[in-house]
Order: C-alpha cells, then sequence, then structure tokens
C-alpha cells in the first residue's frame, strides 16, 4: 500500500502542493485529475520518491521510503510526461539499457524486451531509430520502458498529452489491460474522460490541493442536484451572457468556441426562459443538450472553472 | 549496470554527428593541413628545433695584453720587425677572435647557438640565469698566457672557464662539444704548427657543426611538423569530451531519463563514475586514433611505447575525471552554461598556453611555464619530451601535475554534487 501523509512542496516560496493525503491499494486503480500546473506531476514524483518532500511522508507498505526507497523503487513502473527515451537509440536498444539496469540480463532480458515490444505493438519497429518515431509509438515505448521488469505499480503522468486520437484509444486499451490484468495504477490526466474509462477511485486536485476525491459515482453524486445544458449558436453576444447571469444567478456559465456550458440546479426547469432570452438578445440557438453529469461538471462545480481552462 | 551505462553514453556519442565532427574530424583534419602547412618552416631547416644560449665574459682583449706580450717577446729577445711580425700571426691566429668572428658566427652554427658578450660579470648572479645554458669566462690574462704556453713552451697554460646550466642537457652539450673542440684545437696549437697546420684551419665551424649534429643525433632527435601539430590537436581536441558528456547528462535531466535510472537503482555515484570511466575511454580512444593516423598517414615514428602509454592514459584519466566535474556543474546549475564558458573560453586559452598552435616558449618562458601547468600543456611537454628522445624521467613532473588536476577534479565533483538530487 502505498500511502501519502500531509504531503507538502515548495520551491523556492512556491507552495506547490499542500497538505496532500492519498492512499493507493494494490490491485486498485486511482486517478489524479486536475488541470495543468495543479501540482500532480510533483504529487507523483514525491510518490515515487524522486523529489523529497518539504513536509509530510510517503509510506510504502507502512514503512517511510525516505531513508530507504529501494523496496517502493523495485516494485514501481514509472512513466513521465516526458518522453524519457534515448532518440538516437533504437526501440530495441532503448528496452535493452533500461532492463539491464534494472538487473535483467541474457535470455531473461531479451524474453522481457520481445514481450513488452508486443504488449505495446512495436515489434515490428524494433530496430528502428527512436527518433523516426511517430508521437504515439515514442508513447507507446515511454511506457514500454516502464514495464520491463515487471512492475506491481504503474504510476502514468499524462501518457497521451499531445498525441493523435487512434494512438489515445490503443495507449488507453493497453492500460486498461494492465488494470485487468491487476496491476495496481496511479493515472494523472487533465482528461477527465480517461480517468473516468481507467480509474476505480479519483481525487481532484488544484491548486496544490486536493479538493475531492471518492469513487466516479461518489464524485458525480456531488453535482447530482445539478443539470448540465450545452447550446450551440454561430454567437453568443455579451447581452445575452448577462441577461441569462442577471436570470440565473447561480449558474456557472462557460462559452468555448461556439457553445455555452451552464450549470445550475435541477430544481429549475430553464429551457423555456433561456430560449426566450436568447430571442430578446438575437442569438440563434442551434442546438440544446441537457447531459448528465460527469467529472468536467464535478471539476466545474467544485472549482468554478473548466479542467482545461 | 556501470558497464551498460558506459557503453550506453558510447553509443550517444557515436551516433551524434557533432562530437564525431569535432571530436575526430575536425583534429584530424587540422593535423594534415598544419603539418603540411608549417612542415616547410619548421623541418626545412629555417627553424631548429633546440638553440643553446651561450654567454661569453671575455675580461682579455689586445688592446690591454700588447704592451705586455711585447715586452713578454723582448725578454725573449724578439724584437724590430720580426717582433712585429709575430705579433700580426698571434692577432691572426688569436682562438678567442676565431671563436667569436669564425666559429660561432657562421650561419651554420648561428642556428645552434646564440652567442651574446659582456664584460666582467657578477659569475654567481649570471649562473642564476635559467636562459643561459652556458658561460665562458675569459680570464684577463688569457692571450698573454696564451702566447707563452703555445710558442715558448711556457708552463702557465691559459686556463678558461666554462659554466654549463644543468636544467638542459642537450643545450648544455652542445655548448661543451663546441668548445671542446675549438679548445683541443688551440691546446694542440704548437704540434699543428709542428707538423705545418696552422691553428685557425683546425678549429673550423665544420667540425663544430659535425659534433653538435653528433650530439643531437646521440640525445635528442627533431621536432617536426607532424609530430608536433599531432600532439598539439591531440590534447587540445581531447578536451572537449567532457562538454559532450555533460552535455548527453544534462539532457538526460531534461528528458527525465535520468529520472528512470535512479528509480532503477543506479545511485547518482555509480552514474558521475559511468561518466568518468566513459570520458576515460573515449579520451583513450580519440588519441590512438590520433597517434596511429600520425603514424599510418603522416609517417610519424612514434618512438618510447611505454613512455606514451603512461602519458596518454593519465591524460584520459584527467579527461574522465573533468568530464565527472562538469557534469556535477551542470547539474547543480541546470544549464549548459559551464561546457559553454568552457569550451568557448577556458579551451582556447589552454590551448595557447599549452602550445598547441605554436610554442608559446618562443614569446615568453613564464608563459610556456603557465602552460606547463595546463593539462593539455603538461601531456603535450611530456610528450614532446620523450618525442625527442629525452629519458623517461623527465614525464614525471607533468605527470605530477596531471594527476593533481584530477583530484582536484574528484574533490570539486564531490563537493558540488547536489545533495537533494537533480531532478527538483
Amino acid at each position: 500500500m502505498l500511502q501519502a501523509i500531509s504531503l507538502s512542496k515548495k520551491f523556492k516560496t512556491k507552495e506547490v502542493v499542500r497538505e496532500i493525503n492519498m492512499e493507493l491499494l494494490a490491485g486498485e486503480s486511482v486517478g489524479l485529475l486536475g488541470p495543468n500546473g495543479a501540482g500532480k506531476s510533483t504529487t507523483i514524483s514525491m510518490l515515487s520518491s524522486l523529489v523529497i518532500p518539504t513536509s509530510g511522508d510517503v509510506l510504502w507498505n507502512d514503512k517511510s521510503i525516505s531513508k530507504n526507497p529501494e523496496p517502493l523503487r523495485k516494485t514501481l513502473g514509472v512513466v513521465p510526461q516526458e518522453i524519457a527515451l534515448y532518440p538516437e537509440l533504437s526501440a530495441r536498444e532503448n528496452l535493452a539499457f533500461f532492463g539491464r539496469i534494472y538487473g535483467l540480463k541474457g535470455e531473461l532480458l531479451e524474453t522481457r524486451i520481445t514481450e513488452v515490444l508486443k504488449k505495446i505493438g512495436l515489434s515490428d519497429r524494433q530496430k528502428d531509430i527512436v527518433k523516426t518515431f511517430s508521437g504515439g509509438m515514442k508513447r507507446r515505448l515511454n511506457i514500454g520502458a516502464a514495464l520491463l521488469h515487471k512492475p506491481s505499480m504503474l504510476i502514468m503522468d499524462e501518457p497521451t498529452v499531445g498525441i493523435d486520437p487512434q494512438s489515445r484509444t490503443y495507449i488507453l486499451e493497453t492500460v486498461k489491460q494492465f488494470v485487468e490484468e491487476g496491476m495496481t495504477l496511479l493515472y494523472t490526466s487533465h482528461y477527465m474522460e480517461e480517468v473516468e474509462m481507467l480509474c476505480d477511485k479519483i481525487y481532484i486536485m488544484d491548486q496544490g490541493r486536493i479538493i475531492a476525491y471518492g469513487t466516479k459515482e461518489e464524485l458525480k453524486e456531488l453535482v447530482s442536484d445539478n443539470q448540465t445544458i450545452e447550446l450551440k449558436a454561430d454567437l453568443f453576444t455579451a447581452n445575452f451572457e448577462k441577461a441569462l447571469g442577471e436570470r440565473f444567478p447561480k449558474a456557472t456559465l462557460r462559452i468555448e468556441e461556439k457553445i455555452l456550458t451552464i450549470s445550475m440546479s435541477k430544481s429549475e426547469e430553464p429551457l423555456a426562459t433561456i430560449f426566450a432570452i436568447a430571442a430578446a438578445n438575437n442569438v440563434v440557438i442551434t442546438s440544446a443538450i441537457v447531459k448528465v453529469p460527469s467529472l468536467e461538471d464535478v471539476f466545474l462545480h467544485l472549482t468554478g472553472k473548466a479542467l482545461r481552462d | 549496470m556501470l558497464f551498460s551505462l558506459i557503453i550506453k553514453q558510447m553509443k550517444m556519442l557515436i551516433r551524434n554527428k557533432q562530437p564525431l565532427i569535432i571530436l575526430l574530424v575536425m583534429p584530424l583534419v587540422l593535423i594534415t593541413i598544419l603539418s603540411n602547412a608549417l612542415g616547410s618552416m619548421m623541418d626545412g631547416g629555417e627553424e631548429v628545433a633546440i638553440q643553446a644560449n651561450l654567454l661569453i665574459v671575455d675580461d682579455s682583449s689586445w688592446v690591454q695584453e700588447e704592451e705586455a706580450i711585447k715586452l713578454f717577446l723582448e725578454q725573449e729577445g724578439v724584437t724590430g720587425p720580426p717582433m712585429d711580425a709575430l705579433l700580426s700571426q698571434f692577432k691572426n691566429s688569436d682562438p678567442v677572435e676565431l671563436l667569436k668572428n669564425t666559429i660561432l658566427t657562421s650561419d651554420e652554427m648561428k642556428k645552434y647557438i646564440a652567442t651574446d658578450y659582456k664584460q666582467t660579470v657578477d659569475l654567481k648572479v649570471t649562473r642564476q640565469d635559467k636562459n643561459i645554458d652556458g658561460i665562458l669566462s675569459i680570464p684577463s690574462n688569457f692571450r698573454l698566457n696564451y702566447i707563452k704556453s703555445v710558442y715558448f713552451n711556457n708552463a702557465d697554460f691559459a686556463e678558461l672557464s666554462l659554466y654549463l646550466n644543468q636544467d638542459n642537457d642537450i643545450r648544455a652539450s652542445i655548448i661543451e662539444s663546441v668548445l671542446a673542440d675549438w679548445k683541443s684545437g688551440y691546446t694542440q696549437s704548437a704540434a699543428l704548427l709542428d707538423v705545418g697546420l696552422s691553428p685557425e684551419k683546425v678549429m673550423s665551424s665544420v667540425n663544430s657543426v659535425e659534433k653538435i649534429e653528433q650530439v643531437l643525433e646521440s640525445n635528442e632527435r627533431k621536432i617536426p611538423a607532424s609530430i608536433y601539430y599531432t600532439v598539439g590537436m591531440l590534447v587540445m581536441f581531447a578536451l572537449y569530451i567532457p562538454a559532450f558528456l555533460a552535455g548527453f547528462a544534462l539532457q538526460e535531466v531534461q528528458w527525465k531519463v535520468y529520472d528512470r535510472i535512479l528509480l532503477a537503482g543506479v545511485s547518482p555515484i555509480l552514474y558521475t563514475l559511468s561518466i568518468f570511466f566513459t570520458g576515460t575511454l573515449v579520451a583513450f580512444i580519440q588519441q590512438a586514433i590520433m597517434l596511429l593516423f600520425g603514424m599510418f598517414v603522416l609517417g610519424i615514428e612514434w618512438i618510447s611505447l611505454e613512455g606514451m602509454t603512461v602519458i596518454v592514459i593519465s591524460y584520459s584519466v584527467f579527461v574522465g575525471a573533468l568530464s565527472a566535474l562538469m557534469t556535477t556543474l551542470q547539474f547543480r546549475t541546470k544549464t549548459e552554461g559551464i561546457a559553454n564558458v568552457f569550451n568557448g573560453i577556458f579551451i582556447t586559452v589552454f590551448s595557447f598556453l599549452g602550445g598547441s598552435f605554436f610554442n608559446i616558449r618562443d614569446i615568453s618562458e613564464i608563459l610556456g611555464k603557465i602552460g606547463d601547468l595546463t593539462p593539455n600543456g603538461a601531456t603535450m611537454s611530456a610528450i614532446l619530451s620523450i618525442q625527442k628522445g629525452q629519458d623517461l624521467s623527465v614525464i614525471w613532473p607533468f605527470m605530477f601535475a596531471i594527476y593533481l588536476l584530477v583530484v582536484v577534479c574528484v574533490l570539486l565533483s564531490i563537493v558540488f554534487f547536489p545533495r537533494r538530487g537533480v531532478t527538483e
């Protein structure tokens, strides 16, 4: 079991992680959700023993890792957000190097490399130099490099950043397979749908703090009284937005391109009113969808801003 | 594990074009160009590898001794026109004048001996001057005594004093051989006169030059441009290795590969050691390639293999230690500033002082001595010394300087290694 107890981290005067408490049980898949700059990467760096906390502690099987991180490191695979590979080496050479520094050698090393290459779907490109790979292939190899020593726990820091949808789907399916095989997973992302798909338990982080945690259902319960209405129009005028705000003072409004998202209490039945205000302000609504609550709504509800803001 | 790290670093170097160009292609091209362009100047007799400095302190002269000589001749019963004829004969075969105006002023001899003249100096003080390789002291009554002993078989033989600087055996040997040849000519003057030979014919500069060449041949060989520039480029371009290795290490931190290495249980000390060993190995291979290039392409015959091995290994160890230090400093500063400053400024200054482009001692002896304290300068001086054929023992002071710098680099690496880790 991996535990974070009152974990804080300060870089010079800036406190990037504040009093975090987390728990990761064997076989669990846990998501750490938060916008860019929330402190997710620093948190997982502390959890994986790479960064020393300013205060608080990380326990691995009830023992602090501050003095002896080795037992944790042996069972841990970390997939950093960066492509932590050697671009001048081939895929196989990269895996061979990371396998060797974990103490693998000879036939065992060769077998593990072959298994990992198969798992990440790069067997046919194993001899190619990494710098010739697409972004998605690099990301897959980045994951593969963390799997060679058969870790029982995997920490993944935004493993799908900056890749095409096809590669993203491939990676998510691969990670899902790890979870189904019983691997303990800590997955950080600012894509709520990824966390929703992969994780049983979710921690939501903002400005260095855990602002909510629980299962998906428990978190959505937080916004069960809420409804989200998504409106589409060619143009939302300032007057329309102002009028909506005055009519629904407790609602949260967010405009993204040609979509207006309104989060408000379920007790209100606003559609007719919204259309009336739109007509009065010369806004032509082309579609209106009333959505079931998502983790995005949870985040919006808790922080008043979108995850990707 | 250490082996895996070294192999990986070697692969990174080999698969990057920039290090290959700077560490191998550039020095080989420069060696070829400089050896050929400056070869005619260094090898063509315009310049010699060695030139001794001789100071002649002459307290004797015809002006002050002529009266005493005339008095002596009168006492011997020689007067009138025979005395004048004899005096003229003495002047023509005066050994000091022969030495000054014939032997030492010949074009051939001037290549090997630079002569300076003074009258009445404090010998104790003058002998401290390290730039003077030999002092010939001619006493005030030398000419009178010479005439007495050679022409009149007088027992008072003319004595000279020769002081040689022991700091440079070769230069001292050159002076000694020339003056011994000259001295043997004039001491045998009487016998030569008996068999009808004049002393000036025997004391010719041709004989002396042959003697010098014999000395040089037996003691020291000339350093041609090919050897000079192969060694010069070898020591200079090895200094580029640390910046490349430190640069790769910083990239590993930036790419988070270093995190992966730490998570695999590799300690920062082991990682730094791997940089040290890689630097040593790469420097050794680089130097071996350049020496082999010199041998097979430029036709250089490297002598004293054991001495060369000691020097090349020692310099490689220094390059390894400097690589570790530079990696440590870049980890601490998290920028490539240190490597850029080292490549841009330090290597240029070190190469200038160390003599990679020309012999700095031609400009200033002090700069030459400072150059010997630089790692490249010390290595270059050590290699050139044994390539001249000097004894292996001459390299130890240079090797001491190299290992002192190795110790300094290792200590600084320990002091500056970031205690709280590199990731933060």
